[in-house]
């Protein structure tokens, strides 16, 4: 009976957080059937493409075709909780649903694995699905331990608030969504000045000390501004604050001590579900500092 | 065809000069030649781009020089230069330029032709490419660390099989498509 409620999604889970991002995946599946949202598991599915579009940005284009066109197959919209997936899935639809020269070379390609890109299927992202499908009242009746007196930084991730003519899920300049989550769990989210900053993640493939420069720069900000936690939703930009938070401070030459949670996670905490199966054990930054679940 | 050849023949395919590169490199061509001719009119150097470039700072990149010389056609000293690979993607330029030239999407293209001629590539972009045509995936399935020094993997955590493509040849067979047809 209670199926009958449920919204359906194929789950999308792209490269990193299905390879080493677990306690994103884990945390996505723990709260999501409480919310009443259904993930749909699908074979098949590959890279998006975006991390190669620097090398070939037909095969960027033609991966996250056939991607779509596995969940159309089987007639499911599709929730790709990272916004660099989400980025890659949502341009290939805009490309292929307005340029009808590029959706039939695409759609030759992907033939070759009996696939077919057809524009029907719907790609939200974390954070269309949590704060407009879900809403923020339905996640408000599911809290059970608010968390309280927590100065919370929010980190967007590039991909996910731009570029704003593809059609992003919050506004490019001041995106507030997260905060709006935020608030109703209790936490106290504020403005600081390098909101907006990019962790560098992307330069990974060719120059990672930049990278790592970039993610500490930002970090050393959050910890002078005296913020208890930093809070973000793409497996590229957590492993560069949390994973590497100790490496990108010596870039810094600061000793770096920032809890660092996925959106996901904090919802969860606040839902009541245990640390273990939001993969809390598996966050490297100093989260055990936060005084903010049950004893 | 051998399994084993064929791989090999995709990722040259895909990264050198083999010959399907030639129609590759006229297609990034006309894209270059398009963003040149109606795009770059466009910028007044304002340098909006430039002053919120994230490379900008620590690596140097100026996003509107990027504009100056495509607009004088000097591609090819952009495509021998590293400094086309210092983009980090953020698209912070494209949100912002008062013209709506997108110089995230000129560098894109040129690293494109930089590949499609057959440059060194920079970095691991190759070592993923390999893994992306091996097995769908940037990575394959790491074991991870938790705090209290456990190593442990997907099903250690419970969590369901993954998702991959389950017909890797005919998934390579599209994939090299892309690099042997006219496109």
């Amino acid at each position: 009976m209670g199926d009958l409620k449920m919204k359906k999604y194929a789950l999308y889970p792209g490269c990193i957080m299905p390879t080493e991002q677990y306690a994103y995946e884990m945390s996505i599946r723990e709260i999501m059937p409480l919310l009443d949202i259904e993930l749909i598991e699908l074979k098949g599915f590959s890279c998006c493409g975006e991390p190669i579009k620097s090398v070939n940005q037909m095969l960027t284009l033609s991966l996250s075709a056939r991607n779509i066109a596995i969940a159309e197959k089987e007639g499911q919209d599709i929730f790709a909780p990272c916004p660099m997936c989400h980025l890659a899935l949502s341009e290939c639809k805009k490309v292929l649903d307005t340029d009808t020269e590029m959706n039939k070379r695409v759609n030759n390609y992907i033939a070759e694995e009996g696939l077919k890109y057809t524009g029907t299927a719907e790609i939200v992202s974390i954070l269309d699905l949590l704060h407009d499908k879900i809403g923020i009242d339905k996640i408000k009746s599911k809290i059970k331990n608010p968390v309280k007196n927590l100065k919370v930084a929010t980190h967007y991730g590039c991909h996910l608030i731009r570029p704003s003519e593809i059609g992003r899920p919050d506004d490019a300049e001041n995106p507030q969504k997260m905060e709006n989550i935020l608030k109703i769990i209790g936490a106290k989210p504020e403005y600081y000045p390098e909101k907006l900053d990019c962790c560098g993640a992307l330069l990974n493939a060719n120059l990672p000390e930049s990278a790592l420069t970039k993610t500490g720069q930002k970090l050393q900000r959050v910890q002078e501004q005296k913020f208890d936690v930093f809070i973000d939703t793409c497996p590229w930009c957590h492993r560069q604050y949390d994973s590497k938070q100790t490496k990108a401070g010596e870039t810094v030459a600061t000793k770096l001590e920032v809890p660092v949670l996925y959106l996901t996670q904090i919802i969860g905490i606040s839902m009541g579900i245990e640390n273990e199966k939001l993969g809390l054990n598996l966050n490297l930054s100093p989260v055990d500092k936060l005084n903010i679940w049950g004893k | 065809m051998l399994i084993g050849e064929f791989e090999f023949m995709s990722i040259t395919d895909l990264t050198s000069m083999s010959k399907s590169q030639i129609e590759i490199r006229k297609e990034i061509n006309q894209r270059l030649q398009k963003l040149q001719d109606e795009i770059s009119d466009y910028c007044y150097q304002c340098a909006k781009c430039t002053s919120g470039c994230e490379a900008h700072k620590l690596l140097e990149l100026e996003p509107h020089k990027i504009v100056a010389l495509l607009k004088r056609g000097l591609i090819d000293e952009m495509i021998n230069s590293d400094v086309i690979w210092t983009c980090m993607s953020c698209f912070k330029c494209r949100e912002r330029c008062p013209q709506k030239v997108a110089p995230v999407e000129i560098l894109f293209a040129l690293k494109n032709m930089a590949v499609a001629s057959g440059k060194q590539i920079p970095g691991n972009y190759t070592a993923m490419l390999q893994s992306v045509l091996s097995i769908g995936l940037l990575q394959d399935i790491k074991s991870v660390t938790t705090k209290n020094n456990k190593t442990v993997n997907r099903s250690d955590l419970k969590l369901p099989e993954i998702s991959k493509p389950t017909d890797p040849n005919k998934f390579r067979m599209m994939l090299s498509k892309i690099a042997v047809e006219k496109i």
